[in-house]
């Protein structure tokens, strides 16, 4: 069988279709965001980029983002161009919507291309298992949610991200893909954090001899680094030269925001926010100290920074510390033994990590974890079995995102739907293992997945009927709590998977 | 650790393979599908549930994707969005649930008729009353009397929304779902191609865009037509004539198809044997629904009228005469206790069937609205357009009906439906450009059927889709819902495989070349026809002294195409119903059928 049906045009179109359909849905202030990095792009010089502060919105991408805003603004100015006046601020004409909702369709396709990529760069039996996990990244919910409603261009980062991950399966372009992964990060820093499998992986296959750890391949380095250094000199050079670095590193790492972003994203630190909550209620009789002054952000858990009113508090030193702790572990292994799989599973566990433990952040960074996973989500059905609670609760965990009424089915229809199309097809495809599971962790995640059921209709429904508006921290927590023990348990499977494969 | 869970995936896996097995020696078809690659993408996408998918996996699955494409294209505007002073379909819907709910039953067909009076059957307004009852728990002042007028509150529209998809859900999805099975079984199809021309059915974009983006319930009435309709194939005559009571009961539109029901029930009573019983009950039973459908009504004026609640509070003096039939008036008593329930009933029926409007109410692509084009039917007395009307609307429907009568053949249904409906409306009296819906639901129900997806069938019945949401481009245009239109339109076209995105349907090898020539020229010529009208509508201001011109091209084309899609299915309708001897037809007939 040389075709696999759907295509992932045939997807892609159909798709397209349903996210040209959403353009009149809700948007989040980063349609503004976005709406303001054009104006500024377009009409300031490069060099009062990135200190412009008309909006509360200022650029804090990398300068290659910046250089996107601009040649798409070249465009817009043909569009609508109100929507290029630096001033105009929350400007939304309906030619603005139409022109930036569109932007995102466009650039989503470097996405469908890098899923080609993969799926041509798999032969044989795992070839319709690859066509399954692109088309299941291409349809995510997790895409259609943070892009298409409330506003990003993740899809087209993520086809960079891809594209690049695909080009290491093959060591004639292992190069490339080590390029593109450094232009991926002037474009957005998020992905610093899967920068350290990155590391490891080119210098063990591609600076070092594959036959000995000590035999340097010079050539590899010198291409390698005059590769890299072009890339960051083309995106940040311009910006040196006129003494500007301090200034956008600032604003590409704000590290005067709080440990836990408003909605507490499903990690370790949303638990540990909840065993808090959970004590203060225990206090008097377990005969602890309350700090007084966490109560009142307690009691809220929608604003900003919370604080712990018991347990200490963390710090970003913390944070950093724990992070490169749990990405050094998986990184001794992908050393030893550089292979694709290993570096995916390297990739996945860095995202894993910088989720679980990173100072503030945002739910929408699941997808550091979910996209890398789902390219080897089908190797065997151990990996499977730690694929399925993630995607159950880092899908359920963006649900807050939206809370307009009108939203409500799609977010819930659309990912219930991808749930049970992907986890049926994926349970047909995945192949058996050689080895012996653990014991009952399927049972656990299937336990896990039910759950998800009434937690959804409480938080959507029931919570709505039974309070109305008061104790509206209780959903979001609930939701959070359980995504984060879903993210933690299948954070623990692949551990074991990784390192007993 | 020792002994492992035993692994829940292999038997799974055993019984795969072995359904795997059975379905393909019980289907021929189906080993045929197994090789082949899928002829256009909505069968690409439903190419991995071959065989082995149990369809109580794909129908969710089915339902949620065609629930999705719905609600996202709700969050379009409405029709008569912010467009005082009457706003729109909406609005009247809207108001409905706002008479229903706050005035006695004995007023609602009389309460101020100049705005949105009612003007459907009861059963439309009980339903306006249910979903304003259930609407006003959430909000009172949606419903509110009076000052509830043209409201655009945004939590409104979501609710407003929600009912349609609630009850088309309810009643069209099920309808289709069940008929789509029993018609695929009746027609020895196999189930995976019934899913695909399930698909094909709810994702038709006339339906989407005019219930679930521009406004209305049309689908109620469909699905309980088509309930009807699923009724007859497993052969329960009985719930067919409820079903179609209770469609023409939600809209007076269901009289489209009154005629080949009547005509199949009666068919049905006469062939093989003359069966004077069933007929008796079929009728006691049509009887009894349509007392069922009206008793609230009469319930609720007789008890208005002990209580002293007048229908017409807003009349001083003597009251007017009945609006119809009044010669009726002489022959009764205005003082007896059952008048105002003769006068409620009257009403009634003058506002759902008004007789005193124009041919034509818009620019609509039927034939009257045509032929305008070239004769000023202005000119001509209102009685002899209507005699006119008439006669033509009975010759249409006379042919298809016949054969239905003397043929009452399950399998003959939809088209049978199809061709009258297409001749009401072409012909019939005061049209409306959503009636297109009509024929569009069975004609489109063609796909569920034996060569249902086979490529002149889609051809066809792509063709005559396209068209009707091309002739109800206007309509939308008006109300800024040109981008849903585009995007669903193509969408459907995609998946069939039609133009303009392939032109596949048209080259099939084995196939009789003349006819595929002749038909890729005709759709062609119209799919053509189309696209350059909508650069020209696009690009060009029609001129002054013509401010109609683009429509009027619209209804043109849409008419003349519709009347092909007419004698199409007629033409089919008689080769399937074999009612001709078969010397009549040509070498060329006989290739057709096979």
């Amino acid at each position: 069988m040389t075709e696999i049906y759907p295509s992932l045009a045939q997807c892609a179109v159909v798709a397209a279709a349903l996210k040209i359909l959403l353009f009149p849905a809700y948007k989040s202030t980063d349609f503004e965001v976005h709406r303001n990095w054009l104006a500024i792009t377009n009409s300031l010089p490069l060099w009062g980029w990135y200190y412009e502060k008309s909006s509360e919105w200022t650029l804090d991408y990398p300068p290659f983002f910046a250089y996107f805003e601009w040649i798409m603004s070249q465009v817009a100015k043909l569009v609508d161009p109100a929507m290029l006046k630096v001033y105009n601020l929350e400007y939304d004409s309906w030619q603005t919507i139409y022109f930036q909702r569109f932007t995102v369709i466009v650039t989503e396709l470097l996405l469908v291309y890098a899923l080609q990529m993969f799926v041509d760069s798999s032969h044989g039996a795992s070839k319709r298992a690859a066509q399954a996990a692109a088309i299941s990244i291409l349809l995510s919910p997790g895409l259609l949610i943070i892009d298409h409603i409330h506003f990003q261009y993740n899809g087209a980062m993520y086809g960079l991200l891809i594209a690049s991950l695909v080009l290491a399966r093959k060591n004639s372009t292992l190069l490339w893909s080590g390029l593109l992964f450094a232009a991926l990060l002037c474009m957005k820093h998020i992905y610093l954090y899967l920068a350290p499998a990155y590391f490891v992986f080119l210098l063990r296959a591609y600076c070092l001899s594959p036959k000995s750890v000590f035999r340097i391949q010079f050539l590899n380095c010198v291409k390698l680094g005059a590769g890299i250094a072009a890339i960051f000199g083309t995106a940040f050079g311009p910006f040196a030269l006129k003494g500007q670095i301090p200034q956008i590193f600032s604003r590409l790492f704000p590290f005067s925001r709080g440990l836990c972003h408003a909605y507490w994203a499903p990690n370790v630190w949303a638990m540990y926010s909840f065993v808090d909550r959970v004590l203060i209620i225990l206090a008097p009789r377990l005969g602890l100290a309350v700090k007084e002054e966490a109560l009142q952000s307690v009691t809220r858990g929608l604003v900003g920074d919370t604080s712990f009113a018991i347990l200490p508090d963390v710090t970003p030193r913390v944070c950093f510390a724990l992070t490169l702790f749990f990405q050094a572990i998986p990184l001794l292994k992908l050393f030893a033994q550089p292979t694709w799989d290993n570096f995916i599973g390297a990739v996945t566990l860095c995202g894993y990590a910088s989720f679980l433990f990173g100072w503030h952040v945002h739910e929408k960074a699941v997808l550091l974890v979910i996209i890398p996973f789902s390219l080897i989500a089908l190797r065997d059905r151990r990996y499977l079995g730690a694929f399925r609670p993630l995607a159950v609760a880092g899908h359920v965990s963006l649900f807050p995102l939206l809370f307009t009424p009108a939203e409500f089915p799609i977010k819930t229809v659309y990912t219930v739907f991808w749930l049970i199309l992907f986890l049926m097809a994926f349970d047909r495809l995945a192949p058996a293992s050689s080895r012996a599971r653990f014991f009952l962790f399927d049972r656990f995640s299937t336990l896990y997945i039910t759950v998800s059921i009434p937690l959804i209709v409480y938080c959507s429904l029931v919570h709505g009927v039974a309070f109305g508006k008061s104790y509206e921290f209780l959903p979001l927590m609930f939701t959070s709590s359980y995504s984060a023990i879903g993210v933690v348990g299948s954070w623990v499977g692949f551990v074991v998977v990784y390192f007993t494969s | 650790m020792a002994k492992p869970s035993p692994s829940p995936h292999k038997p799974r896996r055993k019984a795969k393979q072995a359904a795997h097995a059975t379905s393909s020696l019980r289907n021929a078809s189906a080993v045929e599908a197994m090789v082949r690659a899928p002829a256009f993408p909505l069968a690409a996408f439903l190419w991995p549930a071959r065989g082995t998918v149990s369809q109580w996996e794909l129908l969710p699955l089915i339902l949620m994707a065609v629930g999705l494409f719905r609600w996202a294209a709700g969050l379009w505007g409405y029709s008569g969005f912010e467009k005082p002073p009457m706003f729109g379909d909406y609005e009247a819907q809207r108001h409905w649930m706002e008479i229903t709910t706050q005035l006695p039953v004995s007023q609602w067909y009389f309460h101020d008729l100049q705005w949105w009076g009612l003007d459907y059957p009861p059963l439309t307004a009980y339903h306006s009353w249910l979903c304003g009852k259930i609407g006003s728990l959430i909000d009172p002042s949606w419903f509110a009397l009076f000052s509830s007028r043209g409201s655009h509150d945004p939590t409104l529209k979501i609710f407003m929304r929600a009912t349609v998809v609630v009850s088309e859900y309810l009643v069209y999805i099920p309808a289709v779902v069940v008929f789509a099975r029993r018609y695929s079984r009746l027609n020895g199809v196999a189930n995976w191609s019934a899913a695909v021309a399930l698909v094909a059915i709810l994702m038709q974009p006339a339906t989407i865009l005019i219930d679930h983006v521009h406004f209305q319930y049309n689908t109620v009435m469909l699905g309980l037509v088509v309930a009807s309709m699923s009724s007859i194939l497993a052969g329960r005559n009985l719930w067919a004539a409820v079903f179609f009571v209770a469609a023409l009961g939600f809209k007076q539109m269901a009289l489209y198809y009154a005629f080949s029901v009547f005509a199949y029930l009666l068919g049905s009573c006469v062939f093989p044997r003359i069966n004077l019983p069933r007929l008796i009950t079929i009728a006691a039973v049509t009887a009894v629904s349509f007392a069922i459908l009206i008793l609230p009504i009469v319930i609720g004026t007789l008890s208005d009228v002990r209580r002293g609640i007048d229908s017409r509070p807003d009349i001083d003096g003597p009251r007017p005469p009945m609006p119809l039939f009044q010669g009726l008036a002489d022959h009764l008593d205005t003082e007896a206790f059952y008048y105002p329930v003769v006068e409620q009933l009257v009403q009634m029926v003058h506002r759902i069937f008004p007789f005193a409007r124009g041919l034509f109410e818009d620019k609509v692509a039927n034939f009257w609205c045509a032929l305008n084009v070239v004769v000023k039917l202005k000119k001509y007395p209102t009685e002899l357009l209507q005699r006119g009307a008439l006669i033509a609307t009975l010759a249409s429907i006379v042919p298809p009906n016949l054969v239905l009568f003397f043929r009452p053949r399950r399998e003959l249904l939809p088209l049978a439906f199809a061709s009258t409906a297409w001749g009401f409306f072409l012909f019939s009296y005061q049209v409306h450009e959503k009636s297109v819906l009509l024929p569009l639901m069975p004609m489109t129900l063609l796909l569920a059927g034996s060569h249902g997806l086979n490529k002149t069938t889609r051809a066809w019945v792509g063709f005559a889709n396209i068209l009707g949401c091309w002739t109800m481009f206007p309509l939308l245009q008006r109300v800024d819902l040109a981008m849903p239109y585009v995007v669903l339109t193509l969408l459907w076209a995609y998946l069939l495989g039609l133009p303009p995105t392939s032109l596949s349907v048209y080259f099939q090898e084995g196939g009789n070349s003349w006819t595929q020539w002749a038909t890729l020229f005709i759709h062609g010529s119209f799919y053509l026809a189309m696209a350059f009208w909508h650069v020209l509508e696009r690009s060009l201001q029609p001129p002054p002294d013509k401010p109609d011109l683009w429509v009027v091209a619209n209804v043109g084309v849409g008419a003349a195409g519709f009347a092909l899609c007419y004698l199409w299915c007629l033409g089919r309708l008689v080769t399937q119903s074999e009612i001709l001897p078969r010397s009549w037809f040509g070498t060329k007939e006989k290739a057709k059928t096979q």
